[in-house]
């Protein structure tokens, strides 16, 4: 790799932004990774019930505007990349859901470097993101602020 | 640098026992000056309660309002624990390297201290736990009575406005609650017929918070987010009681974001001075012809240590720490329940407090409704750790289960041992240069026998309550995360045993007195220790004003 593609590299790990990191892996001529965390997220946290699924909600780019997270996030994308392949599909955006489902089980279950806490992390993340979301929030009780109202009706049994 | 004292008192920290000090002593008529090193926080806008992601930002960080500590190396964890392992369904085992996780002195600095986000529990320490060693042989007797503490109890429960029930046995009172308790929560209710099926009694918790107006304070609505900060002023912080109590006596002068690096002390047995610490480096010379500590049991012995070890003429600085002994049960029930409505540990058992009440280890404990702390977390925390996995199964378990956990917690007599103490880390200091206080804690057989019991009975009054789906369990056998520490400037009569007498005042140091829970000589029965340091904290303000 050439020393101004590393640095270009570097420096969008550094900002932390997602699109800086998907222009700069673009120069080096590799495949960005969001539609594989697009669908990494939708497959961990769907909706469903009228609720939106994480990447409508741009969740992974959240995560892949985490500058910590951008080394698990590279190799989880390629060893979900490698199964696919092995598996005679294109890439982990190729597969349907179960399959999917079912890649990320094997991750998990992976003694690979670094592969387990990677699917951790990526349901860390965007399960707090997903359902701390104000959208995704609503369709439960009780999950507004606790303020300034309180529970008037805490001795009763819950609505 | 100053040479002439402006004060009659400085007092170092501005918590629980710093607070009441302060205010003990300008209601006698002195002169006090209160530092803390921390910042102060206003409540009205600095609990962010009322923002769309409250659950994830818990009580604010501010520049200085969390000291540093380091660890010494972790205990080893011996066997299989199964009923004591920290972890959760959705988030697997907390620890798998076989050594205890030294997490967290779960701690604020600033003016109103750990009181800014504590649960606010008002608990008077058991009589009998005070006489541990001569009834029980174990850790060390108090070199006072209940009986002396007890006006110093009521006249700290009067100021805060304490919610209490009519009667909590052992603990024999001279005068009413100020306020009615508090009413229990739904949560509380189910637990409480779990409780009345085991054989338990359960009862409301004494409470820090305003069950009706006090004193210009509003009273509670219930919203069960004290962890994060009361906005309201109606939590009995120290902040909103005893400082307030203190500026309104014209005597008192508050100075946040000052930390003392070092006591300098004179040829006739009298501390003379504290060194400051401002915020842009420099350091100030605070003359005191009373000095009072009142940072804990991590940093006021780190002050003393870093002070040529002033006050160690026994060697017990540091000696004899005790953190927090504690368990959290989680379990689905059938129905919703949605816990964080309400108080948080609104509701206790104190069947178990007494020092010889469990079964075959001395040393007692209590058990509480934990629901208000364990689900702070919010939605998000439950989904991720109520519920395993991911994906539309996923999905659907969190639409059908949320709002049903119930969290029992118990804590316990925690005793001391050699292995558990505070000294200074040789490689760590902080931007004054002072070493960090390092933190070393081993639990004892005992301690982990009691651990069993608390998780044991706590399983037992989850499943007598109807949730027996347990879905998350933590526990200090594996992970240090402390909230009450206590123990290493250890009060008592004998010289060579104690740091300080009965009074809080040095052995030595004539002038040199300590006000917060590093002078337990033992842990009490898992009573949250906030109102016992506000009343020794008072009655040590007492003492200095007739010295």
């Amino acid at each position: 790799m050439k020393r101004r593609n590393v640095i270009t590299l570097l420096a969008a790990l550094g900002l932390g932004g997602g699109a800086m990191l998907r222009r700069a892996l673009a120069a080096l001529g590799q495949q960005a990774p969001e539609p594989t965390m697009a669908a990494i997220a939708d497959t961990m946290f769907p909706g469903g019930d009228g609720l939106p699924g994480a990447s409508a909600l741009r969740l992974h780019e959240r995560l892949m505007a985490m500058s910590d997270l951008q080394d698990s996030i590279g190799k989880g994308v390629a060893w979900l990349d490698k199964y696919a392949a092995a598996r005679g599909a294109d890439a982990f955006v190729a597969l349907d859901e179960a399959a999917r489902l079912a890649a990320l089980d094997a991750a998990f279950a992976s003694t690979d470097d670094g592969m387990r806490p990677f699917v951790f992390a990526m349901r860390q993340h965007l399960g707090q993101l997903y359902y701390s979301n104000a959208t995704v929030k609503k369709a439960f009780a009780y999950t507004g602020p606790p303020q300034p109202d309180g529970f008037a009706g805490f001795q009763e049994r819950p609505r | 640098m100053s040479g002439e004292a402006n004060w009659d008192a400085v007092v170092v920290g501005a918590g629980a026992g710093g607070a009441a000090a302060a205010y003990g002593l300008c209601r006698r008529g002195l002169s006090v000056l209160l530092l803390d090193a921390g910042p102060r926080f206003d409540p009205a806008t600095d609990y962010p309660l009322t923002e769309s992601d409250w659950e994830t930002r818990g009580f604010p960080e501010r520049t200085g309002s969390t000291g540093k500590v380091t660890f010494a190396p972790a205990q080893g964890l011996i066997g299989q624990e199964p009923l004591l392992a920290s972890g959760s369904r959705g988030l697997g085992p907390m620890v798998t390297n076989g050594v205890r996780l030294m997490d967290k002195y779960d701690h604020v600095r600033g003016i109103g201290g750990s009181t800014l986000h504590f649960t606010g529990e008002a608990h008077r320490l058991h009589p009998a736990a005070m006489k541990i060693k001569s009834r029980f042989g174990v850790a060390a007797d108090w070199p006072l009575e209940y009986a002396e503490l007890e006006r110093y109890y009521s006249e700290a429960e009067q100021l805060i406005g304490v919610a209490g029930p009519e009667s909590q046995g052992a603990r024999w009172r001279s005068q009413k609650f100020p306020l009615p308790p508090h009413p229990l929560s739904y949560a509380a209710q189910t637990l409480g017929k779990g409780a009345k099926a085991i054989g338990l009694d359960w009862q409301a918790n004494s409470r820090a918070a305003l069950s009706q107006p006090w004193n210009g304070r509003p009273p509670c609505n219930y919203c069960g987010a004290c962890n994060n900060g009361c906005p309201r002023a109606d939590k009995g912080s120290a902040d909103i009681t005893f400082i307030q109590a203190a500026l309104a006596a014209g005597r008192c002068t508050i100075r946040p974001d000052s930390q003392v690096v070092r006591i300098e002390a004179g040829g006739d047995d009298r501390v003379t001075a504290v060194l400051v610490g401002r915020a842009d480096g420099s350091i100030e010379r605070i003359a005191c012809p009373n000095l009072v500590l009142a940072c804990g049991a991590v940093e006021t012995p780190r002050l003393l240590l870093t002070s040529d070890g002033l006050a160690n003429e026994s060697g017990e600085v540091g000696r004899n720490f005790m953190d927090t002994l504690f368990v959290v049960v989680g379990a689905l029930h059938p129905e919703a329940q949605h816990g964080r409505r309400g108080l948080p540990s609104d509701a206790i058992s104190w069947d178990f407090n007494a020092p010889d009440a469990i079964p075959g280890v001395v040393g007692g404990c209590r058990f509480y409704n934990a629901a208000g702390e364990a689900e702070l977390g919010g939605l998000g925390a439950f989904a991720l750790r109520a519920i395993p996995g991911w994906g539309r199964p996923h999905a659907q378990s969190v639409r059908r289960l949320w709002g049903h956990a119930l969290h029992v917690g118990a804590i316990g007599e925690r005793l001391p041992n050699r292995d558990s103490r505070i000294d200074l880390d040789p490689d760590a200091r902080d931007r004054f240069g002072m070493q960090l206080a390092r933190i070393a804690s081993s639990l004892g057989e005992s301690d982990i026998a009691r651990l069993r019991f608390m998780a044991k009975k706590s399983h037992e009054l989850l499943a007598a309550s109807g949730a027996e789906r347990i879905y998350e369990s933590y526990s200090s056998w594996d992970w240090f995360f402390a909230t009450h520490v206590f123990g290493t400037c250890r009060m008592g009569n004998d010289p060579g045993s104690s740091v300080v007498d009965a009074y809080g005042c040095s052995h030595r140091w004539r002038n040199l007195w300590i006000a917060d829970a590093s002078v337990f000589p033992s842990s009490g029965g898992g009573e949250a220790p906030a109102l016992t340091i506000h009343a020794l904290a008072l009655r040590t303000a007492e003492q200095i004003r007739e010295r």
